[in-house]
């Protein structure tokens, strides 16, 4: 199965009109928060898309995840058209592409509890767990790394990086094939977002799960993705595989992009990591 | 102008106590350290290690739920038992701070010159005219360009990096001897992180006052910060200078943090800080 486009979007476009100035005769003003935006995911394989904020690549993700209407363009999903999917059509769409945002807190009902948010996109679809919620919030729960006793819990008694991992519960309960990851670790501590990095890419592994990952950290994307797109005001300015694009950025914006990220003195790390060697840390 | 010898800030066995339905608990324990004037200490550590507290703390902003013990000496000063009066003179005209997020710290009714103008009479008084020139003049010193149209714009007309400059305005109008960053280019895009960082450095290197970096960004820090220190938990895991933290981390938890950091350069496959 890897190997074969799963998703693909065709220039999409999402055009906001902003009212003039109010004056008589004056103009409304568009703005192309997407222009032209074409990309494919490859099964089993995850795309990055980065850019700075106002780039256009959140609004790339809700509109790939249909929770925001395009103003032009196309989408497929494994080869059928889902560009104006409604019905039963959207509801099949939506237990195969699921969404986890970046705020962990403001994304799950502070008042339910983890059961119940966990299992809410099934009670949205309607279909029952064939082993039963309880256990299937347990096993999910497990999955991501969690105590599955806390079920019962809410989601003010976990941390930021417990709480994505109960986002990301959630967007598997359904079995989605592709998840869209909105900056899904960007809120995160360092060692927390490397675990839940090393969880993405598990789970990547182990269900063969595609990934549509917006991000902002080069540094992140540069760990996972197999392929980047780069967002700059609403176009995609530069697309490739990660060798390419990090290894051989084409892009003028690119190559800025690349440059600002902030970095350890590089003659530190050598000293470090040979320092760790020598007293057998594993590196 | 505190003499070069003794540190700008001390802070000697500073605990924080958290009031919590379990009963008191302490969030910050024991903590020691001092900044010498003109120079950078950066505090790193996760969500939780307190590092945040410990700064609220030093502003005397703690929450009342909170109690602090211990010394924390500022040019001298004894803060730590001053009246909210004695306090309020202090923030802004000896130290200030800037938060991470630079909108929901303006009022989004004011505009940004009203509001710097507020802070500067609020300590110094005199007319709006004078202030209004201080705003300016303090928009300009953070390279916001026109600065005598921009004073009269509100927060929602400047981008996240300008509304950060605009709080480093504010937070250097009144000219503090330390001003305590709270991870001041966390909600920012890295293009305009870069730039702010660099006129942070810039203004530290003109005014010469000391600061307080606190972020959980190991690369960030490793570039602004002369010394390190690392929280855990409210505790101190370890201190030194940037270079000995970098290069040579004693601490076992601290070469686990640098492993979790995620390098542009080189892709591993697997981060290693993140045993489960």
């Amino acid at each position: 199965m890897t190997g074969d486009v799963l998703f693909s979007a065709r220039n999409l476009t999402k055009e906001y009109v902003t009212p003039g100035n109010g004056a008589f005769g004056s103009r409304k003003n568009r703005f192309m928060a997407v222009d032209g935006v074409s990309f494919d995911v490859t099964a089993g394989t995850m795309l990055a898309v980065v850019g700075e904020s106002g780039s256009g690549k959140s609004t790339t993700a809700r509109i790939a995840a249909k929770l925001l209407d395009m103003t032009s363009g196309s989408l497929q999903f494994e080869g059928e058209d889902v560009t104006a999917a409604r019905g039963k059509q959207l509801a099949s769409f939506r237990n195969n592409v699921q969404v986890v945002f970046q705020d962990p807190f403001s994304s799950l009902n502070p008042k339910h509890t983890i059961e119940r948010i966990i299992t809410a996109p099934l009670d949205y679809q309607g279909i029952t767990a064939p082993q039963g919620n309880r256990t299937l919030v347990r096993e999910l729960l497990e999955r991501v790394g969690l105590n599955p006793d806390h079920s019962a819990r809410y989601p003010a008694q976990f941390s930021g990086g417990q709480a994505q991992r109960i986002g990301i519960a959630r967007a598997l309960a359904v079995g989605p094939k592709l998840v869209v990851c909105d900056e899904a670790v960007s809120a995160l501590d360092v060692s927390v977002q490397a675990r839940v990095i090393n969880l993405l890419r598990e789970l990547q592994r182990d269900l063969g799960l595609s990934y549509i990952f917006i991000a902002h950290d080069l540094a992140v994307v540069r760990q996972i993705a197999e392929s980047v797109a780069v967002m700059n005001q609403g176009r995609i300015v530069e697309q490739g595989s990660r060798e390419q694009i990090f290894d051989a950025p084409q892009h003028e914006y690119t190559r800025q992009l690349l440059a600002a990220v902030p970095q350890i003195n590089p003659e530190w790390e050598r000293q470090r990591i040979a320092a760790g060697l020598a007293e057998g840390h594993e590196r | 102008m505190t003499d070069t010898m003794t540190p700008l800030l001390e802070v000697t066995d500073l605990t924080i106590t958290a009031a919590t339905s379990d009963g008191p608990t302490e969030i910050v324990n024991n903590l020691s350290f001092t900044l010498d004037p003109h120079s950078t200490l950066g505090i790193v550590g996760e969500s939780g290690s307190g590092k945040s507290m410990t700064s609220l703390a030093i502003m005397g902003l703690l929450p009342d739920s909170c109690t602090a013990t211990g010394s924390i000496r500022l040019g001298g000063t004894e803060l730590l038992g001053l009246s909210d009066r004695e306090l309020r003179r202090v923030r802004g005209e000896k130290m200030a701070m800037v938060f991470q997020d630079p909108l929901s710290s303006l009022n989004p009714y004011y505009t940004v010159g009203l509001q710097i103008e507020e802070v500067y009479r609020a300590h110094r008084g005199g007319s709006r005219r004078a202030a209004r020139a201080v705003a300016i003049e303090a928009l300009d010193r953070v390279k916001i360009k026109e600065p005598a149209r921009r004073v009269d714009h509100y927060p929602h007309q400047f981008s996240g990096g300008m509304r950060q400059r605009i709080m480093i305005a504010m937070a250097l109008c009144l000219q503090p001897e330390l001003l305590i960053a709270d991870e001041p280019t966390t909600a920012l895009d890295v293009t305009v992180q870069a730039q702010i960082l660099e006129l942070l450095a810039e203004l530290k290197e003109q005014s010469g006052s000391g600061m307080v970096f606190i972020t959980h960004d190991l690369a960030v820090v490793s570039q602004v910060a002369e010394n390190v220190l690392v929280l855990k938990d409210g505790c101190q895991v370890e201190s030194g200078t940037a270079q000995q933290i970098f290069s040579a981390p004693r601490a076992a938890y601290t070469r686990a943090l640098l492993d979790a950091v995620p390098r542009i350069d080189d892709p591993f496959d697997d981060l290693k800080g993140a045993s489960r």
